[in-house]
């Protein structure tokens, strides 16, 4: 069977010496399979980075393992087949986008006529037609970042692996970027990508891996973390008395004022809301607004991060 | 194979950022301008000046590219950890020895451009006041300020690892401006020492490199009284030269083999 492109086992990383010692990393476990496409999440200095950077071999594990294709990192084989964008993307401000592309090319071992026959198509691909022979010193913060995806792209990768994907993006650059990832999805590309930006992780991924200072607290499916989270919110008017002597369903439920005559209350399930909803109405009632509230990634992300640094705090 | 292209394209960048930021151009126009300060001071024969202006061009342009070659290998490795341009470049299939290699002969190869261009200005002002240059010894100088160079790179290489940019710089350029300094004293005071103090003399002359023996330009300035170095004089001196800049290259990539970045 062939390695897994991302296999991390029990990894640990500190940085600093003796007393001021602190672990970034500790003991994080995941797996990340052939043509997957897992986002990785957490807040900032939760150890996003630090990972990444240990998948690249940039920082070495205190202990536990870390294999980029059966292989340790920084292997030049296992680099040979990743594509990498780094957190913070700088690159030399004395060369052209197109000498950049050549030197890594040159360095992941392409000809550079195969690269000045690529460059033109890639950077028009992330919004960089016509500006190969411009100085990187004249770019933006969001041309820096699309030449970065760009050099990541540029070598034709198995794994791509993107640190803080859409960092320094517009909403222009972003939904060009989505579109660069879902080509490369359906070419069979395993992507591996952090970013703060949970719509696109939902709107991408398979897989989410959250990690909270310096742990894994949520690895599952996308669909699995959203689906058991659905809420049904029903605002309604019009019930005659008190909530003790209303219908079953909607007095269960615990319904709370939120005007002078009108009334909230919150179900977890479709067949709870509507068995509200029919007893609102053949009570007489008023449904002022029934709404189906799925609850985000990026909602589940912050009641889990909250709800862990309180209980660490408490 | 790949190693060596790889070193090839790192250093393709080395030299492109020394030669685009203008830094060299500039070295060489504030040295050419304080010869030329100099030359004005006309109190001096024709033939007095002619090895005045010499004199003075090889001290002033020994200086200005052996500070620019330390200057450039010293800030190489913190300008890419601080700008981060290290990672896209680390994530490729590149060793951290064949980058650090790369990064060296870039810093050579921009050196050697600026000495190149110190010593046309050198050559052409020789000949314009109608001197003679002994090839032989101008080469042989040439040469073994290059191998000095080499040293100062590998220095600068190793300073920066352990030290700040700016202490590196500093302490490079306080060794340099030392080196000629120390290796005199030591000369002039060893005769007259008790025994401790010529062991550690002694120690001094063996751990710090002897940065005076390849300056051949006061021998190429006067070349009248002197005759080229024999080969095997110019094989022990490279081999000198070679072993110091293995030894600093070395502990550089130690430093930087297991470096977090």
């Amino acid at each position: 069977m062939a390695p897994s492109p991302i296999d991390v086992s029990d990894l640990v990383v500190s940085y600093g010496r003796g007393a001021k010692r602190t672990a970034a990393v500790r003991g994080v476990s995941f797996r990340v399979d052939e043509g997957e496409c897992v986002g990785f999440i957490g807040a900032n200095g939760a150890g996003k980075s630090t990972t990444i950077k240990a998948l690249m071999g940039f920082v070495f594990p205190e202990s536990g393992s870390v294999k980029v294709y059966g292989r340790t990192p920084g292997d030049a084989e296992s680099r040979r087949r990743i594509g990498y964008l780094p957190e913070v993307a700088l690159y030399y401000p004395f060369m052209k986008a197109r000498e950049l592309l050549e030197l890594y090319g040159g360095l992941s071992g392409m000809g550079a006529a195969e690269v000045r026959a690529k460059a033109p198509a890639l950077l028009e691909q992330v919004g960089l037609a016509g500006c190969g022979e411009r100085l990187l010193r004249t770019f933006s913060k969001g041309m820096q970042q699309r030449l970065g995806i760009a050099q990541a792209l540029l070598a034709d990768p198995d794994l791509l692996i993107l640190d803080e994907l859409s960092s320094g993006l517009d909403p222009l650059g972003r939904a060009g970027l989505r579109t660069v990832l879902q080509a490369a999805r359906k070419a069979g590309k395993t992507i591996f990508f952090s970013s703060h930006e949970l719509t696109e992780v939902e709107a991408l991924c398979d897989r989410v891996v959250m990690i909270h200072q310096g742990r894994i607290v949520r690895d599952a499916p996308v669909s699995d973390l959203i689906r058991p989270l659905n809420r049904y919110e029903v605002t309604f008017a019009g019930l005659a008395g008190e909530p003790a002597g209303w219908p079953d369903p909607v007095r269960t439920r615990d319904p709370r004022r939120d005007g002078a005559d009108q009334w909230t209350l919150e179900t977890d399930s479709i067949e709870a809301y509507t068995e509200v909803l029919e007893a609102i109405r053949s009570a007489d009632g008023e449904v002022r607004r029934a709404v189906s509230k799925s609850i985000s990634l990026e909602d589940d992300f912050i009641r889990l991060v909250q709800g862990g640094t309180e209980a660490a705090a408490g | 194979m790949s190693g060596l292209r790889h070193l090839l394209l790192v250093a393709r960048t080395v030299r492109i950022e020394a030669v685009r930021r203008r830094e060299i151009y500039a070295i060489v126009l504030v040295a050419v301008g304080l010869i030329a300060v100099v030359l004005s001071l006309n109190f001096f024969d024709l033939d007095g000046l002619n090895k005045f202006y010499r004199e003075i061009s090889l001290r002033v342009m020994t200086w200005a590219a052996a500070l620019t070659v330390l200057v450039l290998a010293a800030r190489q490795l913190p300008r890419e950890f601080e700008q981060r341009t290290i990672y896209p470049l680390l994530a490729r299939p590149v060793g951290r020895a064949a980058f650090l290699a790369g990064k060296l002969a870039g810093v050579m190869a921009a050196g050697a451009f600026c000495f190149g261009l110190l010593m046309a200005v050198y050559i052409g002002g020789t000949l314009w006041m109608g001197g003679a240059l002994p090839w032989g010894l101008f080469l042989q100088y040439v040469y073994l300020q290059m191998v000095m160079f080499l040293i100062l790179a590998c220095l600068g290489f190793l300073l920066s690892m352990l030290l700040s940019l700016d202490a590196a710089i500093t302490i490079g350029v306080v060794f340099f401006a030392l080196a000629s300094t120390i290796t005199h004293m030591i000369s002039f005071l060893y005769p007259e020492a008790d025994r401790g103090a010529r062991a550690v003399y002694r120690a001094l002359t063996v751990l710090l490199p002897q940065l005076t023996l390849f300056d051949l330009s006061e021998k190429a300035v006067h070349a009248e009284a002197w005759s080229p170095l024999s080969f095997g004089v110019l094989a022990q001196l490279t081999a000198y030269g070679l072993l110091f800049s293995a030894l600093y290259f070395a502990g550089a990539y130690l430093l930087f083999r297991r470096r977090p970045i």
